[in-house]
C-alpha cells in the first residue's frame, strides 16, 4: 500500500493518542469529579474518540452519563472545573450530559446524539450506571435500527450534495467529501467493512493535514498535495486518493440504496411506476436498472451497450449490482465502425448518466482508450474545482439540466438548445474538449483537436460531422474570452464572432458548449453576469449572421453566385454539395425536386426558375398533401434560379407507410413548379385542420420592421402553427405583389415563427401597402 | 485617503488595469456586477419571445489611494475606460477615515 506517511500504521497512532487522552481524562476525573460523584456519574468516550480514532486536533467528545437529568449546583461546578482542566491541558473537549433513558430513545432533532452512541466506550466513573446503559442500549439500537439507518442515509445524501455528489474535487475535504473518512465511518456504522486500505490511507492524509495546520483542517489543498512525504508527485497522490475515495463512495451508496429501498411504502410505490419500462433485457426496480440475465454479459456483446442506451433513453441509472456485474465482465471490444451507434446514442435525452455509468464500469475507457489519460487528471488553476474527467461529465449533465430548466434566467439558452439540430456533435465535442490537458503543452485546445481527430477517424465519423466537432473543440475558449475582452456592442465584435463561427448553427453550438463549459467549472461559476455576457456575445454574432440578409451576396462565380452570404453561413459543406448537384440537374431538366427523409422529418428541396408566387405554391402543395411545414428557406441566385427548401412533418405517416406516395408527392411538386397543376384545386380537396384548444393558443402577431434591412421590409409573423399556414401567409404576399427576398420559417412546438424579407418593385414596401399586407396577414393567422 | 470606486465596461478591464499598473497602482478589488444607470435596460425580442434585459453586465473596481494620488488615478482610470459611448460607466470618490493592515495593525497611508 502506498500510504501518505512513512509511519507503519496510522490507525495505531490514532489509537495511541486516544489512550493518552484516556489517561488524562481519568486523571482529571480523579482530581475534580471523584470527590463529588462517588456514584451516579460515568464518563464515556463517544464519536471518533470513542472509536479510538483520535486525530491530532480533533474534538475529544465526552458523554457524562448521569443517574438524574439535572445535577445540582455543586455537581455542575465540579463538572465545569473538570472540563476546564482538560481545556487547560490543550484538549478540545465537547461534551453532553445524559441520563440512561435519554440514551435509549430516538432524538429526532438531535439524531447525532444517537449516532455518537454507536461508538461509545466507558472511561471512568460509576460502572454500575454504565452497566445499566449496556443492558438497555443494544436492545434499543436493534429496535431503532431502521430509523437510525434512514437518518444516516439522509445525512450522507445531504452532505454529499454539499460537495456536488462527486469525489473528484481538486482540493478535497478528506473528512467530509464524498468518499472521505466520514463515509468510511458510515460504512462501519452500517455494519460493513470499508474497502481495503482506504481507511489507512485517508487517516494518514488527515493526520498529516492536522499536524501541518496545527488545527482541525481537513482540506487537501494544492500546496499540501506537494508536501505529503510518501508520494513522488501530487499527481500520484491524487490518483491514489481518487481511487480510494471512489471505492468508499461507491460502497456507501450501495448500502444507502438498500436502506432507502426499504423505505416508506408511499415513496417506494411512487418510484415503482417506472417498473413498466421493464423489457426483455432489463428490469427497472426502485429507479434503478437491473439485468434480467446477468450471465449473458459474457456472451452477448451488445447487451452492455443496450443497457447504456436504455439509461440514456430513460434517465435511470444502473443498480449498484448491475454496475458490479458490468465491471466484473470484461468489456467486449466495440463493433467497428462505432460512429453510427455512437451518434444515435449521443442524440438520446439522458446521455450524462449513461456516460457516467460507462466510466464507472470501465466501458468508456474501452470505447475511448484516450479517456484513461483524462481519468482523475488534476490540472491546477484558480477556477476548476474538479478533475478533467469529472468536469467533462458535468458539462454533459449541465446540458441536460438546461433542457429541463424552468428558470426564467436560463430560458434563452434552453430555447437555443431546443433549436440545435446537432446535439450529438455538441456532446461529442464536450467529451473531448479538454482531452488535450493531459499533455500539459500549455495550449490544450490544439492537443484536444488532435486527439478528437484521431478518435473520430478511428470510429468512422463522416468528414462533415468531424469538421464540426473539431471546430467546436478548437474554438471552445473563444467566447469565454470574448465576453471579458471585447465590446459586445461594437459591430466589429459581432462581425468577428460571425467570421470565427462561420455558420449560425456553429455559433449556436459554440454558445451552448461555452455555457456548459463555464457551468461545469464549479457550481457558482456561471453567474448571472457571465450568462448575460455570453448571451450578448451570441446575439452580437447572431445579428451579424442574419444581418443584411439581402445586402451581401456571394460573388464567386459558382452555382451559388448571387445567393445571400447567409446561405453559405447556414449550410454545411455536405448540404451545399447536394444543392450544387440539384442545380446541375435543374439546368439539364428544367426543374429539380429532391425529397428525402431525415429521422422523423422530411426535406423537400426544389430548384426552379423564379416566378411570382412560386414559394406560396410549393407551400400550398405540401399543405394539400396534409404535410406540416416546420422550417423553410428560399434563396435566389444571379441567374434567377431559386432554391427553396421545406422541412416538414408527415403527421399521418403517409410517406413512410406508402412508398409510392413519395413519388406521387415529388411528381405533384414538379407539376406545380411547371404550372401544370393548380394549387388552389389541390387545396380545395384538403381537410380543414382542427384548431387547438383555446388555452394552448399562441397570441398571433405581425410585426413590420422598416429599418432592420437596408433594402427590404422585414415582416415577422408569430402564429399558432397549422398545416397550410405558410401557404396562406405567402399567398397574401404574392397577391399583393410582394417579392420574398429571404424567408426564415421555424416552428417551436405549436408556435410558428415566420420572418419574410420582402420588396415591392425592388424597393421597401410603401406605407399603404405595409398596412394592407399587415391587415391581410392578421386575417389569415 | 480616498476610496475610488469605478463602474466600467467589462471589456475595458484589462486596459484599465494596465494603465493603473503603469502609474504604480497594483492593489485593487474587482467584481463582476450588473446594473444600469442612464443606459437603461431594454426588452429584447428573440424569435418571438420577449426577454427583459434590465441589468447590464459591468465590472466594478475599488481601490483606496493616498489623497495626493487621487486625481492622477482618476484621470488614468477615466482615460483608459473611455469609449465615448453611453454605458462607459461612472467613478465615485469617497473620503476614507482610516486604513488598518490586519497583519500588523499598521495604520494610515502606509497601510495601503
Amino acid at each position: 500500500m502506498n500510504v501518505a506517511s512513512p509511519r507503519s500504521n496510522p490507525l495505531e497512532e490514532l489509537s495511541a493518542r486516544a489512550a493518552d487522552v484516556d489517561s488524562r481524562v481519568r486523571a482529571g476525573f480523579s482530581a475534580h469529579l471523584a470527590p463529588v460523584f462517588p456514584v451516579g456519574l460515568a464518563v464515556l468516550a463517544v464519536g471518533g474518540y470513542g472509536r479510538r480514532e483520535l486525530f491530532p486536533h480533533s474534538d475529544v467528545d465526552l458523554l457524562f452519563l448521569v443517574d438524574r437529568a439535572a445535577p445540582d449546583r455543586s455537581s455542575r461546578e465540579a463538572l465545569s472545573a473538570f472540563i476546564q482542566s482538560l481545556w487547560d491541558s490543550k484538549l478540545r473537549v465537547s461534551h453532553s450530559l445524559r441520563a440512561v433513558p435519554e440514551c435509549c430513545e430516538i432524538h429526532e432533532r438531535n439524531i447525532e446524539l444517537n449516532i455518537s452512541l454507536l461508538d461509545q466506550r466507558f472511561l471512568i466513573g460509576d460502572s454500575s450506571l454504565y452497566r445499566r446503559l449496556q443492558e438497555k442500549l443494544p436492545g434499543f439500537l436493534q429496535s431503532a435500527r431502521p430509523t437510525l439507518e434512514r437518518a444516516l442515509a439522509s445525512m450522507a445524501r445531504a452532505r454529499h450534495a454539499k460537495f456536488q455528489n462527486t469525489v473528484y474535487h481538486l482540493e478535497p475535504d478528506v473528512k467530509e467529501s464524498p468518499g472521505g473518512l466520514r463515509d468510511v465511518n458510515m460504512i462501519e456504522w452500517f455494519g460493513d467493512a470499508p474497502p481495503a486500505g482506504a481507511k489507512d490511507f485517508l487517516a494518514c492524509v488527515r493526520s498529516f493535514l492536522h499536524t501541518d495546520a496545527g488545527r482541525d483542517a481537513n482540506q487537501l489543498t494544492f500546496d499540501l498535495q506537494e508536501q505529503l512525504p510518501s508520494h513522488d508527485s501530487p499527481e500520484a497522490l491524487m490518483r491514489d486518493y481518487y481511487r480510494y475515495a471512489r471505492a468508499v463512495h461507491s460502497a456507501l451508496l450501495r448500502r444507502i440504496d438498500v436502506v432507502e429501498s426499504a423505505g416508506s411504502g408511499l415513496f417506494a410505490g411512487f418510484r415503482e411506476w417506472r417498473s413498466r419500462l421493464t423489457n426483455a433485457d432489463f428490469t427497472v426496480a426502485r429507479e434503478r436498472v437491473l439485468l434480467k440475465a446477468p450471465l449473458q454479459l459474457r456472451t452477448d456483446r451488445d447487451l452492455a451497450m443496450r443497457l447504456f442506451f436504455f439509461v440514456a433513453r430513460h434517465g435511470i441509472s444502473p443498480a449498484r449490482d448491475t454496475e458490479d456485474r458490468l465491471r466484473a465482465a470484461a468489456p467486449l471490444p466495440v463493433p467497428s465502425p462505432a460512429w453510427p451507434v455512437l451518434s444515435e446514442f449521443l442524440r438520446l435525452p439522458n446521455v450524462a448518466p449513461a456516460l457516467r455509468a460507462m466510466e464507472d464500469t470501465g466501458y468508456l475507457q474501452v470505447l475511448f482508450p484516450e479517456w484513461k489519460d483524462m481519468e482523475c487528471l488534476v490540472v491546477r488553476d484558480f477556477y476548476h474545482r474538479y478533475t478533467v474527467d469529472e468536469h467533462t461529465l458535468v458539462t454533459l449533465r449541465t446540458l441536460e439540466e438546461l433542457a429541463a430548466s424552468t428558470d426564467p434566467d436560463r430560458r434563452r439558452f434552453r430555447d437555443l438548445l431546443a433549436e440545435t439540430e446537432q446535439l450529438h456533435l455538441l456532446r461529442f465535442a464536450l467529451l473531448f474538449h479538454d482531452s488535450g490537458k493531459a499533455a500539459r503543452t500549455g495550449n490544450h485546445s490544439v492537443e484536444s483537436v488532435r486527439i478528437a481527430a484521431e478518435v473520430m477517424n478511428r470510429i468512422g465519423a463522416p468528414e462533415a460531422e468531424a469538421k464540426t466537432v473539431l471546430f467546436l473543440i478548437d474554438r471552445h475558449l473563444e467566447l469565454s474570452s470574448v465576453i471579458t475582452s471585447r465590446d459586445l456592442e461594437d459591430p466589429d465584435t459581432g462581425a468577428w464572432i460571425a467570421t470565427r463561427t462561420e455558420t449560425l448553427e456553429n455559433l449556436k453550438l459554440l454558445t451552448l458548449l461555452t455555457y456548459a463549459d463555464i457551468s461545469a467549472v464549479h457550481p457558482e461559476a456561471m453567474t448571472p453576469w457571465r450568462r448575460e455576457q455570453l448571451w450578448h456575445a451570441y446575439r452580437a454574432g447572431w445579428r451579424e449572421h442574419t444581418r443584411a440578409l439581402d445586402e451581401e451576396r456571394i460573388a464567386e462565380p459558382t452555382a451559388f453566385e448571387g445567393f445571400p452570404v447567409r446561405y453559405s453561413r447556414t449550410h454545411t459543406g455536405e448540404q451545399m454539395q447536394r444543392h450544387r448537384d440539384l442545380i446541375e440537374r435543374f439546368r439539364t431538366l428544367g426543374v429539380a425536386v429532391d425529397l428525402a427523409r431525415h429521422g422523423a422529418l422530411w426535406t423537400l428541396t426544389v430548384v426552379a426558375p423564379d416566378r411570382p408566387g412560386l414559394f406560396a405554391s410549393l407551400a400550398g402543395a405540401l399543405a394539400a398533401a396534409a404535410m406540416n411545414i416546420v422550417k423553410a428557406e428560399a434563396f435566389a441566385n444571379a441567374r434567377e434560379e431559386v432554391l427553396d427548401t421545406f422541412v416538414f412533418a408527415d403527421p399521418t405517416r403517409t410517406l413512410e407507410l406508402n412508398v409510392e406516395e413519395v413519388d406521387n408527392l415529388r411528381r405533384t411538386v414538379e407539376q406545380v413548379v411547371l404550372g401544370k397543376v393548380s394549387v388552389e384545386k389541390l387545396l380545395a380537396r384538403r381537410p380543414r385542420p382542427r384548431r387547438p384548444a383555446t388555452s394552448a393558443r399562441v397570441h398571433p402577431s405581425v410585426t413590420i420592421e422598416r429599418d432592420l434591412s437596408r433594402t427590404a421590409t422585414l415582416i415577422e409573423v408569430v402564429a399558432e402553427d397549422r398545416p397550410g399556414l405558410l401557404y396562406d401567409l405567402t399567398n397574401v404576399l404574392a397577391r399583393n405583389g410582394c417579392n420574398i427576398e429571404v424567408v426564415l420559417i421555424d416552428t417551436e412546438a405549436h408556435k410558428a415563427l415566420d420572418v419574410f424579407y420582402v420588396t415591392a418593385q425592388s424597393a421597401k414596401l410603401p406605407a399603404d401597402l405595409e398596412a394592407k399586407v399587415r391587415a391581410e396577414l392578421l386575417n389569415v393567422i | 485617503m480616498k476610496k475610488i470606486e469605478a463602474i466600467i465596461q467589462p471589456f475595458k478591464l484589462e486596459q484599465v488595469k494596465e494603465a493603473l499598473k503603469g502609474i504604480g497602482i497594483d492593489g485593487m478589488t474587482i467584481a463582476d456586477v450588473r446594473g444600469h444607470g442612464r443606459q437603461k435596460g431594454h426588452k429584447e425580442v428573440y424569435r418571438g419571445q420577449e426577454y427583459e434585459v434590465d441589468l447590464l453586465p459591468k465590472v466594478k473596481i475599488e481601490m483606496v489611494v493616498a489623497d495626493a494620488r487621487c486625481d492622477e488615478v482618476v484621470r488614468t482610470l477615466v482615460t483608459s475606460a473611455q469609449t465615448g459611448k453611453i454605458g462607459d460607466g461612472k467613478v465615485f470618490i469617497f473620503d476614507v477615515a482610516e486604513a488598518i493592515r490586519i497583519r500588523n495593525d499598521e495604520r494610515g497611508e502606509s497601510a495601503l
